[in-house]
């Protein structure tokens, strides 16, 4: 009776989700792996140095990123060379702005991008996956034919169009990323859904009237969040990727303001008249936040995905 | 007068496999020696991890990388852990077959199952491939693979898991070894298959004298299919003498602990026993007998000293003497 | 096998309604079209404009018309920011280029990617082992819009070794760069991809069965090993080649090969909707086309897919 009465507790219910995700002390052990791995704990270090830098790096510049130094215009060549002299650290990009400033409102943009739309558009997936792989019937099927059709589109092309036809703010970029990889997840969300969805503890939750969708939101997805722990590092480094890429086409993020992208862009269209720090310093940032990225993904896997313990 | 012994076709030598890992040395088979005559059919019992696969492997030259074997494995003169493998490959398949336990994985599934037969000709024999059809059509016929001609173009996943586990047999036989190794050749498959895969051995070995090796964890197998049994546990062998005599007379507590449990037909109310305890930790080797913390025999004397493989036709090694075992 | 081919090119034909009805009215709906222009047309001229073209009719006339007359005549329609060229001019002169530079591209992938992670496994934990891990890493991080700048640098500006860009008719000088830049970062992919599943293919039961056999190490990779180590890697190929059709949009426009990717990017610019639409058309077929090519190569490699089809 006692017994009985235990199981029909919503406490059990809780207890026994929770027991999936910590009692095993899951999220301690991953993290106690995690920072084993020196490269990760390392990577981790410099992304922190990189949003320090995106952060304050300006209060270190002497100029603002859109302000043209008029001194050095017209003879960039050969005045326009990284200096500590004359305040651009960096060097003046080919209008004559300081690179430096560009550099760190480039960092700004391109870790906003990645770190707000990356995360946004795993969620969005996870959140339908779990809904399909929940409910299935008629919603999963549309959703999975939604899904057939999105990744068998080019998605450049899409951006591109997208991009060109309706401006090139911050906003719509990070919109657009949504829009272009929400499918990222989905199927490994929709999958573990399924799985879990015949849990004990599921069926403990149903009996007790809990509502479909506290089921999903409060018992499935905690022990799912590895799964998009995992995607949204996998993601985050392809976001970054994207915009600069689309960027550099020349459909991005609109001038005065800029993105590693952009800003690796005009060093490549500019480095033939020898000018190549407008090129490699970017390209240092671009190239050191997708190694750390890389590192951290990396590691993040190792500690968090059963099949790589 | 005693009869000629015959000359052995298969020696092996205090052979010792260990192997290298993550947190330290394996031992998988520590000092084990016996010999295999012409003709003779000797099951090797074991439960799993005892290394009696490791044996098998261990004379086809196919062990893991991190694995070192020690002693001799002599055959036709020489000594098959010291040959290299250009020399092993005219052995393999040619000389000495060898039955994986896992039809399923052991056969490629992306060729036919003519090619997988046909190659092995082709390579030892220099057949062409029409007469290496010829000579699979014959082998799959030997192993009453129904309907032989139709199913050579056909692939793995094509078969059933008894035609398969045949198709692995065909494979050995395809040279006409003169020793089959069968390494556990009818766990996967369910009972039925594996009395007719059973009377298949058997009659290979009566119509081409095979000797054949038998290395299984099923006792209730061995019985009717071996002369001779060697009882294998931790890498040693506990017992080794003809089938009859383990099964009447067990020498050694562990033997007598396998067979309490295996169901016996005949007595349905007899209490099957499992033996308490689990394998032995063969992380380090060891000085005493591997088996005493599980037996039920076990005194002082077991813990300290190492029990030498002893005796005649049948022979036990363990300190005790057979009359005192309960 | 003809069945499956037939079903897969009927789905096709639905994802392409889809994929042209969803941008011919995300590209309407937008503000600004192809003759919206600083200073705008008379009304009178504007309203001729709009005629010629027949843009002056109701969208769901216009949409019909252009699906009729692609279908019916294989016309894309006239470029609207290019006069006297039609949509099908640019795509006859532009994909030709494209095609080229991308063919040798995948056969870079392939003939280096392949031995690379195929030796890589042979001498696994090796000095080669670890040279492709290195080159792994290294090119998920210089995508092929820091790598091609990254290449003129070397190439042509410091050994003045190739040209950096132009076509000339297709001279191999012309297209190595190219192909290489758009190839890297795949080949990567394919090699550590290859050296993998090469690894898991040495050591499952069926290549001891093969040792056992007394085969040679030689002939057990070739005969036994290499199909199933393959066939991975060809199933990464069709992702391979989408990213392959996107990125040849940047390869066109940074190495100025008069490529369709440029004529992209400028129909871009200039809102021509046609020339949008008929080349996202194009490299949608482009898509579908090789990843049924390589669906069907799949097929016919593995008797266990064939058997099911």
């Amino acid at each position: 009776m006692e017994a009985r009465k235990r199981l029909n507790s919503r406490a059990f219910a809780d207890d026994a989700a929770e027991e999936m995700v910590t009692s095993r002390s899951f999220w301690a052990d991953a993290r106690l792996r995690f920072f084993r791995n020196r490269m990760a704990v390392f990577s981790l270090f410099m992304l922190f140095c990189l949003f320090l830098f995106a952060l304050f790096g300006h209060l270190l510049a002497q100029w603002n990123y859109e302000e043209i130094d008029w001194s050095v215009l017209g003879k960039v060549k050969t005045e326009g060379g990284p200096s500590l002299s004359n305040g651009h650290y960096f060097g003046v990009d080919e209008l004559g702005r300081d690179l430096y400033a560009r550099v760190v409102q480039g960092t700004r943009t391109s870790l906003l991008v990645g770190f707000v739309a990356g995360p946004a558009a795993v969620i969005l997936g996870a959140i339908l996956g779990a809904l399909s792989g929940y409910f299935g019937g008629r919603l999963d099927q549309t959703v999975l034919g939604f899904y057939t059709i999105w990744i068998s589109i080019p998605y450049i092309i899409f951006f591109v169009v997208w991009q060109a036809f309706f401006g090139r703010s911050l906003g719509q970029m990070i919109l657009v990323i949504i829009l272009v990889n929400w499918t990222a997840g989905l199927l490994i969300v929709r999958g573990q859904v399924m799985m879990l969805k015949n849990r004990e503890f599921v069926d403990a939750a149903r009996l007790l009237g809990m509502s479909d969708m506290a089921i999903i939101f409060k018992h499935l997805m905690p022990n799912i969040l590895w799964v998009i722990v995992i995607y949204t590092s996998l993601v985050i480094p392809e976001v970054i990727m994207a915009e600069s890429l689309v960027s550099f086409l020349g459909v991005g993020i609109q001038e005065p303001n800029t993105s590693w992208g952009a800003l690796i862009s005009e060093g490549a269209r500019t480095m033939t008249f020898g000018t190549t720090w407008q090129l490699m310093f970017p390209a240092m940032f671009f190239v050191i936040a997708q190694v750390s990225l890389f590192y951290i993904g990396d590691g993040l896997r190792d500690a968090l995905d059963p099949k790589e313990r | 007068m005693t009869p000629h012994p015959k000359p052995p076709l298969l020696s092996v030598r205090n052979l010792s496999i260990r192997f290298r890992t993550g947190d330290g040395m394996v031992h998988a088979v520590n000092d084990v020696s016996f010999d295999i005559t012409r003709g003779q059919k000797l099951a090797v019992v074991g439960e799993s991890g005892s290394g009696k696969s490791q044996i098998a492997l261990s004379i086809m030259g196919l062990l893991a990388r991190n694995a070192q074997a020690e002693g001799e494995i002599l055959f036709d003169g020489s000594n098959l852990l010291k040959l290299p493998t250009s020399e092993l490959n005219n052995i393999r398949a040619r000389e000495i077959g060898i039955i994986f336990q896992d039809p399923m994985s052991s056969l490629n599934p992306y060729m036919t199952i003519e090619r997988q037969l046909g190659e092995i000709v082709e390579l030892h024999e220099g057949a062409s491939r029409s007469t290496a059809r010829k000579r699979a059509l014959e082998v799959m016929d030997a192993v009453r693979i129904p309907d032989a001609r139709n199913r050579l173009k056909s692939y793995a996943h094509e078969f059933s898991g008894g035609m398969r586990q045949r198709v692995v047999i065909a494979m050995a036989l395809m040279c006409q070894p003169k020793l089959i190794l069968a390494d556990e050749p009818t766990t996967a498959l369910d009972v039925t298959v594996q009395a007719q895969i059973m009377q298949l051995l058997d009659d290979i070995q009566r119509d081409l004298g095979t000797s054949i090796v038998l290395i299984t964890h099923d006792l209730g197998l061995v019985a009717g299919f071996c002369e001779d049994t060697l009882v294998l546990y931790g890498g040693r062998i506990m017992e080794q003498a003809p089938t009859l005599e383990i099964f009447e007379k067990p020498g050694h507590p562990y033997t007598r602990g396998l067979l309490r449990a295996v169901p016996n037909i005949g007595d349905p109310a007899a209490k099957l026993l499992a033996i308490p305890g689990s394998p032995p930790n063969q992380r380090r080797a060891i000085a005493s007998c591997p088996f005493h913390p599980r037996c039920v025999d076990a005194v002082t004397d077991c813990a300290e000293k190492l029990p030498q493989l002893d005796g005649g036709n049948s022979k036990r090694a363990c300190l005790r003497p057979v009359e005192e075992l309960t | 096998m003809l069945n499956y081919t037939l079903r897969r090119l009927f789905t096709v034909i639905p994802i392409l309604l889809v994929l042209i009805i969803f941008s011919f009215y995300l590209m309407r709906l937008a503000p600004g079209g192809p003759f919206t222009s600083e200073r705008p047309l008379p009304a009178a001229v504007m309203a001729n404009v709009l005629e010629r073209y027949g843009l002056d009719e109701p969208l769901h006339v216009q949409l019909w018309t252009y699906i009729k007359n692609i279908v019916f005549h294989f016309d894309f329609g006239p470029s609207f920011s290019q006069k006297d060229r039609t949509v099908n001019d640019v795509i006859a002169q532009g994909f030709p280029v494209t095609l080229t530079y991308g063919f040798w591209s995948a056969v870079f992938v392939l003939v280096c990617g392949v031995p690379l992670g195929v030796i890589a496994a042979l001498r696994h934990n090796s000095f080669w082992d670890y040279t492709m891990t290195g080159l792994a890493i290294f090119s998920q991080i210089f995508p092929n819009f820091v790598l091609a700048p990254l290449m003129v640098l070397l190439f042509t500006l410091s050994w003045g070794l190739l040209p950096g860009g132009g076509w000339n008719g297709g001279q191999w000088q012309y297209v190595i760069m190219p192909a290489v830049a758009l190839g890297t970062s795949y080949m990567a992919g394919v090699a550590r991809l290859t050296r993998g599943s090469m690894l898991e293919v040495l050591g499952s039961p069926f290549i001891r069965t093969a040792r056992a056999k007394g085969l040679p190490e030689r002939t057990i990779i070739i005969r036994h090993a290499l199909k199933p180590a393959l066939l991975p890697t060809l199933t990464y190929m069709g992702p391979v080649f989408v990213y392959m059709i996107t990125g040849s949009v940047f390869i066109d426009v940074f190495f100025s090969t008069g490529g369709i990717g440029q004529d992209f990017i400028d129909g871009a610019y200039s809102r021509d909707y046609s020339i949008l639409l008929g080349l996202a058309i194009l490299y949608s077929v482009l898509t579908f086309t090789l990843t049924l090519l390589l669906d069907l190569l799949y097929a016919w490699i593995d008797p266990k897919v064939r058997s099911n089809m």
